[in-house]
């Protein structure tokens, strides 16, 4: 509970999907990137460059600006594929969400592992639409970028209120903030989840956790 | 272009031994996570744990507690077993003699059946089998559960020291207040919760509280089902550990609940749209955990024994008023938690109403029992009389079969019949025990009052306060009752269940999904027979019953002075607050009797002003401090929250022991330091707690302050709705003979015990002259009441007795005097009951009704307050 949580909500045809969630994610983690950080002596640091490129959308009137790390293109495309594959394999009515998770680390003594603490959930939800005909997808066309749009501009508002950020970490614990894995960015740390259909309630397996948990509890 | 990049390089030249980039230009030093307490993941978790660990008195002290449990637990099974297995009781009884040679006397080791022998036995018994597992798994359960536990709360230690800064060694000094102060102070500088700059104490008191506030709203709105009718027994409330527990696992963590996680109700269950289906699978659900129950019950039983005994030492532990032959149930325990209430502060006031309310219990001896234990308290008393003479005149009696048996058994006979037969010197006066109680417990249902004497509301009362035997009873069938409960109550009430958690939930920002009820807003849940009339929006459904959110609201506010309630919220609260005290000045004001006015009205400004005028109540009682007190008493309440805690204590240091020395001498004295008295008894209790006075003392003045409105409310409440229809939680279902009928506070009630000695001689005709009332009165006090004081008590009365009649007399007068007004207005009342609503602010306060109508309740007020007084000096 202790995260912030933002819903987005998208209303896309099917060869939309892809697009509109590349989209999203690189924009939000854009605005959650930094440059790598080389550590001094004394206890300082400085703060790379990041380099930022222009993505033109084939399905949907709209260009995007996304940073210009290969590597970190790769990993979200991965994952949007593998969410649009499902949704396309799923055969129900095509709504499915994709959330990008902010977490820190905490490291923790030994009987316990390292928490994962989010800090800021995204989470994009996405309805899929069937079109009749080529007028229809035209008019999407244009529709749809006009509200990616308008979700960009809610993404950067968002992310321009001054509200809680992991503190910058000392050499140490660099890792337990930002992903470090990348070379020429270095994002929070997140994680990429997808979710098919509406709701599938909690998995077996939290419930499990939680009821061990909850008898174990005082 | 080539040219300047010349002109740079050259520049860049002179700084020698950096390469060339922006890295100089920006140098940043990292924050760095100077604590791990910021953003805590599972905060409600974690409050909870520095709530347990607060209330365990620290580290070491829990880790020991819980060690010597586990230890305990070995100890009893293993011994049990023992006793049952490997002993010869032949020869202990001495039906089989042992062939020692060289010696006629047996001795212990003789009596132990051999390890073979015993193992044998052990074994063959499958029940004993079966009993030792199921202890062997709880142990286990245990163990793990304590080390899981102390790998937490290692945490939660590190916590207190390093970012509360406080050590464990002063924890139990501490006053959770304190410790919720400093959780707020350092939530600006670690953020330990990230949605916002700031913690308030609801934030706390929200997540610590989150299902049970959800359970207190249920049993509020009579949502549970725990009031059978079974055919011969009446009505009667059943509600266990057990049932609790299922209740638990079905709402809130078992697998399939409402409740996504500790913080979030499951998206689903907050739309309308599919509520039918929802309560379907809920049923389903519901029959699935009752079958499981039903088919575990030999399970849990074996479990409820041993966890019985456990919490039970827990509890007689937590609670001293436990070890009498009632306790509080859980069925009342919920029904008398406020919204936002700890299990300390709930546990603390019951505590102190506990006395008042065995003796309220007590008061209903029946009579065809008490013939019956007399005449068998007769004769045994004679069998044990005539076995005692014997046994002096010769022990060898002792020497014949069953002569020691059969005292024991005689004696503890006598015992048991004493109970049954009253004191003859005791006269008791239910209704105003009741209304000690109230101050206490806070809730009651409407017709309680002015029929106090009656059996039904014993009845009823007797499922807030039930023997212990009955509740250990009741745990003990829970597990074969619970399932029945379970399938075919509960499971018809699911779609009210479904419908409850759509409505009453609200989401707030940095506490997640809580029960709204609990946000004690007084617009959406106000009810407006608890003054909050035109402040409320709600409907009959969304009001809380018995004025819970006023009386939350109120409780809340006082025990956290800190606190900032949203707008509407500090005007309701303050226009109490203001009336409370302007009635207490009011009263005085509309009898200008120099002499009689300084007393009622010092009584109150001192109950709710605290220390100052406590002190010029005892020792300027005679003065003319009439323009004195009434300045001070506007500021009263301010006062007691302003207090700084070192100034205070000393304050309080003093005008306690004042409250000691003059504390016995009159019954309005009393009344004054019946603060004090409570105060006194806990640190009597633990007088090395010195340190932790200020804090208890404070919080002592916010309990009598919760007190006095608590009883204001009620009377207001009573007053308003006296002629219109009301509603009972109690009895929603039958609109009985409710208090309307009997104008309960002029009537003469039938019982001559039940009549109250203040209200006897307040009536002008019962008092020949205000100089002989004193007497009198406190004579009859001392006997009506019994148990006159302790023998140092006595003394200090003998010494005091000037002045407590005086100031008795003075007390008495005042009572009086209001008295008469009350009267003739309780007819009026009667004939026009709306025009005496709580007045809206601006109403003047020269108009007759509303005076009147004030000084009946601070009357009502002060004759709580001497009851409260005269429990207390016993």
């Amino acid at each position: 509970m202790n995260c912030r949580s933002e819903v987005l909500e998208v209303t896309v045809e099917a060869r939309q999907v892809e697009e509109a969630m590349l989209a999203l994610l690189h924009t939000i983690l854009l605005h959650r990137s930094t440059g790598k950080f080389h550590y001094k002596k004394e206890g300082t640091y400085s703060i790379g460059t990041v380099g930022t490129l222009d993505f033109d959308c084939d399905f949907i009137d709209f260009t995007f600006v996304r940073v210009s790390s290969e590597e970190l293109d790769r990993v979200i495309r991965k994952a949007v594929s593998e969410f649009k594959d499902a949704l396309g394999n799923s055969g129900s009515d095509g709504m499915g969400q994709i959330s990008l998770e902010f977490y820190q680390k905490k490291k923790s003594r030994w009987p316990f592992s390292d928490e994962c603490i989010p800090w800021e959930v995204w989470s994009i939800k996405v309805n899929v639409v069937n079109l009749a005909n080529e007028q229809e997808r035209q008019i999407c066309r244009e529709k749809v970028g006009e509200k990616l749009g308008e979700k960009v501009i809610n993404v950067v508002e968002v992310i321009n209120r001054h509200e809680y950020l992991p503190k910058m970490p000392t050499q140490s614990e660099v890792d337990n903030v930002f992903d470090t894995s990348l070379k020429d960015v270095q994002p929070y740390l997140y994680k990429i989840t997808f979710q098919i259909t509406d709701s599938l309630g909690t998995s077996v397996s939290t419930t499990m956790r939680r009821l061990i948990k909850d008898t174990l509890a005082l | 272009m080539a040219h300047f990049d010349t002109e740079y390089q050259r520049l860049e030249a002179s700084y020698s031994d950096s390469p060339p980039g922006e890295e100089n230009l920006l140098m940043h030093v990292p924050e760095g996570a100077k604590s791990q307490w910021h953003h805590i993941e599972n905060l409600d978790l974690f409050f909870q744990r520095v709530y347990n660990l607060h209330q365990k008195n620290g580290f070491t002290c829990m880790l020991l507690g819980e060690i010597f449990e586990l230890v305990q637990l070995l100890f009893v099974v293993g011994f049990t077993v023992f006793l049952a297995n490997c002993v010869d009781y032949d020869i202990l009884f001495a039906n089989k003699f042992v062939n020692h040679t060289d010696s006629s006397k047996v001795t212990l080791p003789d009596a132990f059946l051999p390890v073979d022998v015993c193992s044998a036995r052990i074994r063959d018994n499958s029940f004993v089998i079966f009993v030792l597992i199921i202890s062997g798994v709880f142990w286990l359960h245990r163990l793990v559960k304590f080390i899981y536990n102390v790998c937490c709360y290692w945490e939660i230690r590190s916590f207190y020291i390093n970012a509360l800064k406080m050590t464990m060694s002063e924890l139990p000094y501490a006053t959770w207040q304190e410790v919720q102060a400093r959780i707020v102070e350092i939530q600006k500088e670690h953020q330990i919760c990230i949605h916002k700059k700031e913690l308030t104490e609801l934030d706390i008191y929200h997540r610590i509280l989150r299902f049970k506030n959800y359970m207190v709203a249920m049993v509020n709105k009579s949502l549970l089902p725990v009031r059978f009718r079974p055919p011969v027994l009446g009505e009667c409330v059943f509600y266990t550990r057990g049932l609790k527990y299922n209740f638990e696992l079905i709402f809130f963590w078992g697998p399939g609940s409402l409740f996504e996680n500790e913080w979030s109700l499951k998206q689903e269950y907050k739309r309308g749209g599919n509520r039918l289906e929802l309560a379907d699978r809920l049923a389903s659900r519901i029959l699935w955990i009752g079958i499981a129950n039903l088919l575990l019950c030999p399970v849990i039983l074996v479990w409820q024994i041993l966890y019985a005994f456990f919490s039970y030492t827990e509890v007689i532990k937590r609670e001293p008023g436990s070890l009498g032959a009632r306790c509080w149930s859980l069925y009342g325990r919920c029904y008398l938690r406020h919204f936002n209430e700890l299990d300390h502060e709930l546990m603390s006031r019951l505590s102190k109403g506990y006395k008042a309310a065995s003796k309220y219990m007590n008061c209903f001896l029946s009579p065809l029992l008490t013939v019956v234990a007399k005449n068998v308290a007769f004769f045994a008393g004679s069998l044990l009389a005539v076995l005692i003479a014997l046994t002096i005149y010769d022990e060898d009696v002792l020497a014949v079969e069953h002569v020691l048996s059969s005292i024991t058994l005689l004696g503890v006979c006598i015992t048991v019949c004493r109970s049954f037969i009253p004191d003859k010197h005791m006269v008791f006066c239910p209704e105003q025990l009741l209304r000690v109680i109230l101050a206490h417990i806070h809730y009651m249902p409407d017709h309680w009052q002015g029929n106090a004497h009656r059996y039904e509301t014993r009845d009823q009362f007797s499922q807030l306060f039930q023997y212990k035997a009955v509740f250990i009873l009741e745990e003990l069938i829970s597990p074969v009752v619970t399932p029945i409960i379970l399938i075919f109550c509960l499971r018809r009430k699911s779609l009210e269940i479904i419908d409850f958690f759509r409505n009453f939930t609200v989401e707030v920002v940095g506490v997640g999904d809580t029960c709204s009820f609990a946000q004690m807003d007084i617009r959406q849940h106000g009810h407006p027979a608890w003054m909050s009339e035109g402040k409320t929006e709600a409907s009959i459904y969304q009001q809380a019953e018995d004025g819970k959110t006023e009386l939350s609201l109120m409780h809340f506010a006082i025990t956290n002075p800190q606190w900032h309630p949203p707008q509407e919220t500090t005007h309701f609260i303050s226009q109490l607050k203001e009336r409370v005290h302007r009635e207490a000045t009011g009263a005085s004001d509309t009898h200008p009797l120099s002499l009689s006015e300084s007393e009622p009205r010092s009584l109150i400004a001192n109950l709710l002003g605290g220390p100052s005028t406590l002190n010029s109540v005892h020792f300027g009682r005679d003065s003319s401090l009439t323009n004195h007190a009434a300045a001070g008493l506007s500021d009263g309440a301010s006062a007691l929250r302003s207090l700084s805690p070192i100034s205070s204590s000393l304050h309080l240091k003093g005008s306690l022991s004042a409250a000691h020395r003059a504390g016995h001498t009159s019954a309005m004295s009393k009344a004054m330091a019946s603060s004090g008295t409570d105060a006194r008894t806990v640190s009597s209790g633990s007088s090395a707690w010195e340190g932790q006075l200020t804090s208890l003392v404070l919080s002592e003045y916010a309990s009598t302050e919760m007190s006095i409105h608590a009883l204001y409310m009620h009377e207001l409440h009573k007053q308003q709705s006296r002629g219109e229809h009301s509603r009972h939680t109690w009895h929603r279902q039958e609109s009985d003979e409710s208090s309307d009928s009997v104008p309960d506070e002029v009537r003469s009630e039938p019982n001559p015990h039940s009549r109250n000695f203040p209200r006897s001689h307040t009536f002008p005709t019962t008092v020949p002259s205000p100089s002989a009332i004193p007497t009198s009165a406190s004579a009859t006090s001392s006997t009506m009441l019994g148990q006159g004081g302790a023998s140092s008590q006595s003394s200090t009365q003998q010494r005091y007795s000037g002045p407590a009649t005086d100031s008795f007399g003075a007390g008495g007068k005042v009572v009086r005097s209001a008295r008469v007004p009350m009267g003739g207005w309780a007819e009026d009342g009667q004939a026009a009951p709306r025009r005496h609503e709580p007045l809206p602010e601006e109403s003047s306060e020269d108009e007759m009704p509303p005076h009147v109508h004030k000084v009946n309740a601070v009357c009502v007020c002060v004759m709580g307050y001497v009851d409260v007084a005269c429990l207390h000096c016993k």
